[in-house]
């Protein structure tokens, strides 16, 4: 199969990104890093006196609350920069005056998605290794790391959020909003799949609910994998899960954009 | 050859007219029209704003599906055979759409290249090609965004270009272009069709360019094609009356009382009208008076500066045609219903 729409549409994006304000970019990375470990230091130490409730070690499977906030922050800005970029893709390309233009190319939409998607995982990678880092001295540890455990965790995790994206892209393009759309989610997504706290303190409907989004189970497979030191063989049943899920969601997002882009392109005027 | 044979296209929108009121309205833009495109041909396709100009346009570079009727590329079918189509035309539009402005002309022409998959080699060649022929081959490396507007207009047509498709549609590639860009671009426009083959669909506002360019006219009103036909042919159906003009080179007051007398008793219902500034009789009549204003002329010895019949214009017949009714001048299709959505 030629990727030549995945790699185009990968090197554009790359460009453009480069082009506009790289500096201001990577000094906003930076401050987000700092913002991040601060909260979860002055959290862990003023809030919570340095002290869990039992009950935390148990669900979270560690009793490191600061790295177990760090790690949640990292894949989250994973979710939320593949949900931002791949979603967004389009409804840009129709703010932008150049969504006819690309409709009449007869290219592969999986290939224009996940160029998007590739690209802004590269500079997302980017972005979390200067957290990390700058987290270090606040006291993040991989205490239970397993390399093979979570390589196969972050690939199926970006597989899934890949696959929600989709969903929300159609959304976007259907409803001409960015905003609203993307917030909302977002913030969902933060309270209820266990970024920052195990799903278990939930009330339980919305327990459940938050186990039916790929993004919970993906949390949990990073989590047991660096922190836990789970192996690949023992997360075999998260790993068929999460593929699952994200199948359910690639179908039915690539039908759901099959339909917006036609709607869309009824939209516009002139 | 292109054919498109009964287009039909059915816009439905939805107002939100209050918190939880929608009212939806269908507005049918474009109402069973066939025409027909062959290589080597620049077609026009006029009529006021709000005509169906760009819905047309947008159905035939499968954009939009028609609500009802076909369109037939080649031999290939416009809806099912949609993929295969759009390696065979383009579309161009005014207004400094359809480029990436943070790329420059070079990438814009490269990215799209990539998505209709031209092989790497050939499109190297043809990017080289299409920006010297646009005249863009020194500010290849400069993003559009710092191109002025003739220029990003410039690279759009290359980008159109950039398949080699044989259909090009344009609508309406010269808005808002100064008049030595504009000039320009027609040439373009002539040597795609007349040097390269290719078959080109032109919608403007500027009747001078159809004049220059077109060789077979449809003009639209409401929808539907009122009138068609080569721009000579139309531009006969706005002339009601034959128009003479004489420009003197001084007052003649004996010419005055003749001319009138010969032109009244030749038609009776003619106009003549003097205008003293410029010293030139303009005479409206149904019938050609030429022959009487000249008898007239010599008798009285009148020393003119001009004697000549005005060209039957284009503009005018379009405008004639699609005033045909008196009442309103755009459509809109207002089938309203209110709806309550939960
Ligand atoms: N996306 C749309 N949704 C609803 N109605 C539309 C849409 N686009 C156009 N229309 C309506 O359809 C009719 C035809 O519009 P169209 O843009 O095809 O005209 P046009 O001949 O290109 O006009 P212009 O010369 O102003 O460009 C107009 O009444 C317009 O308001
Ligand atoms: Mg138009």
């Amino acid at each position: 199969m030629h990727c030549r729409t995945l790699y185009a549409t990968f090197r554009r994006n790359f460009i453009i990104q480069l082009r506009a304000y790289p500096k201001d970019f990577f000094i906003g990375n930076v401050l987000s890093a700092i913002y991040t470990a601060v909260s979860a230091f002055f959290m862990y130490h003023l809030l919570f006196n340095g002290q869990m409730k039992d009950s935390f070690a148990g669900y979270a499977g560690t009793g490191d609350y600061i790295s177990y906030v760090i790690i949640g922050n990292c894949m989250y800005l994973f979710m939320v920069r593949t949900l931002l970029n791949v979603s967004r893709s389009l409804i840009t390309e129709l703010r932008e005056g150049t969504l006819e233009s690309l409709m009449l190319a007869p290219f592969r939409r999986v290939q224009y998605f996940l160029g998007n998607m590739l690209q802004q995982t590269v500079t997302t990678s980017g972005e979390v290794a200067v957290m990390l880092l700058v987290c270090l001295p606040f006291g993040v540890r991989f205490s239970g790391f397993n390399g093979l455990a979570a390589l196969i965790g972050l690939a199926l995790a970006l597989v899934s959020y890949f696959s929600l994206s989709l969903l929300l892209a159609a959304l976007m393009l259907y409803t001409r909003d960015t905003y609203i759309s993307q917030n909302t989610l977002f913030a969902i997504l933060f309270l209820i799949c266990g970024v920052t706290f195990p799903v278990q303190y939930l009330p339980g409907p919305v327990q459940w609910l938050s186990q039916g989004i790929p993004v919970t189970i993906s949390l949990d497979i990073i989590r047991n994998s660096t922190l836990g030191g789970m192996t690949a063989a023992a997360q075999i049943g998260s790993y068929v899960r999460i593929a699952a899920l994200s199948a359910v969601y690639c179908i039915a997002g690539f039908l759901m954009i099959k339909k917006v882009e036609s709607a869309a392109l009824e939209k516009i005027f002139g | 050859m292109l054919r498109a044979e009964h287009l039909s296209k059915t816009y439905v929108t939805t107002d939100w007219s209050g918190f939880l009121k929608r009212k939806k309205s269908k507005v049918e833009a474009v109402r069973d029209v066939s025409l027909e495109m062959r290589g080597g041909q620049i077609i026009g396709l006029l009529g006021i704003n709000g005509a169906g100009k760009t819905t047309t346009i947008k159905m035939l570079s499968t954009l939009l599906q028609p609500t009802s009727g076909s369109i037939d590329v080649d031999g290939l079918d416009g809806v099912r055979d949609a993929i295969e189509i759009k390696k065979r035309i383009n579309m161009i539009a005014g207004g400094e759409r359809m480029i990436y402005w943070r790329l420059t002309a070079r990438e814009n022409l490269w990215y799209y290249g990539q998505l209709y998959g031209i092989d790497n080699k050939q499109l190297a060649q043809r990017i080289e090609r299409l920006l010297g022929m646009v005249g863009l081959a020194e500010k290849q490396d400069i993003p559009v965004e710092r191109f002025s507007k003739g220029m990003k207009q410039r690279l759009q047509i290359a980008r159109g270009l950039i398949n080699d498709p044989g259909y090009i549609f344009m609508d309406e590639p010269t808005l808002g272009l100064d008049a030595a860009i504009a000039k320009e671009l027609r040439g373009y426009v002539k040597d795609l069709a007349c040097k390269e083959g290719k078959s080109i669909l032109l919608t403007t506002h500027y009747i001078q360019e159809v004049e220059e360019l077109c060789e077979y006219v449809y003009v639209m009103d409401k929808g539907t094609v009122i009138a068609q036909g080569t721009p000579k042919e139309l531009a006969l159906l706005g002339m009601e009356n034959k128009v003479l003009c004489v420009e003197l080179h001084e007052n003649h007051e004996r010419l005055h009382r003749s001319l009138t007398e010969a032109c009244q008793s030749a038609e009776r219902n003619c106009s003549i009208i003097w205008d003293g500034k410029n010293m030139a009789y303009t005479i409206t009549s149904s019938k050609d008076l030429s022959s009487t204003v000249a008898k007239v002329l010599l008798e009285q010895q009148a020393v003119f500066k001009k004697f000549y019949g005005q060209e039957p214009g284009l503009e005018d017949a379009i405008i004639k045609l699609s005033r045909r009714d008196k009442d309103g001048f755009f459509y809109e299709g207002t089938e309203g219903r209110d709806e309550k959505t939960a």
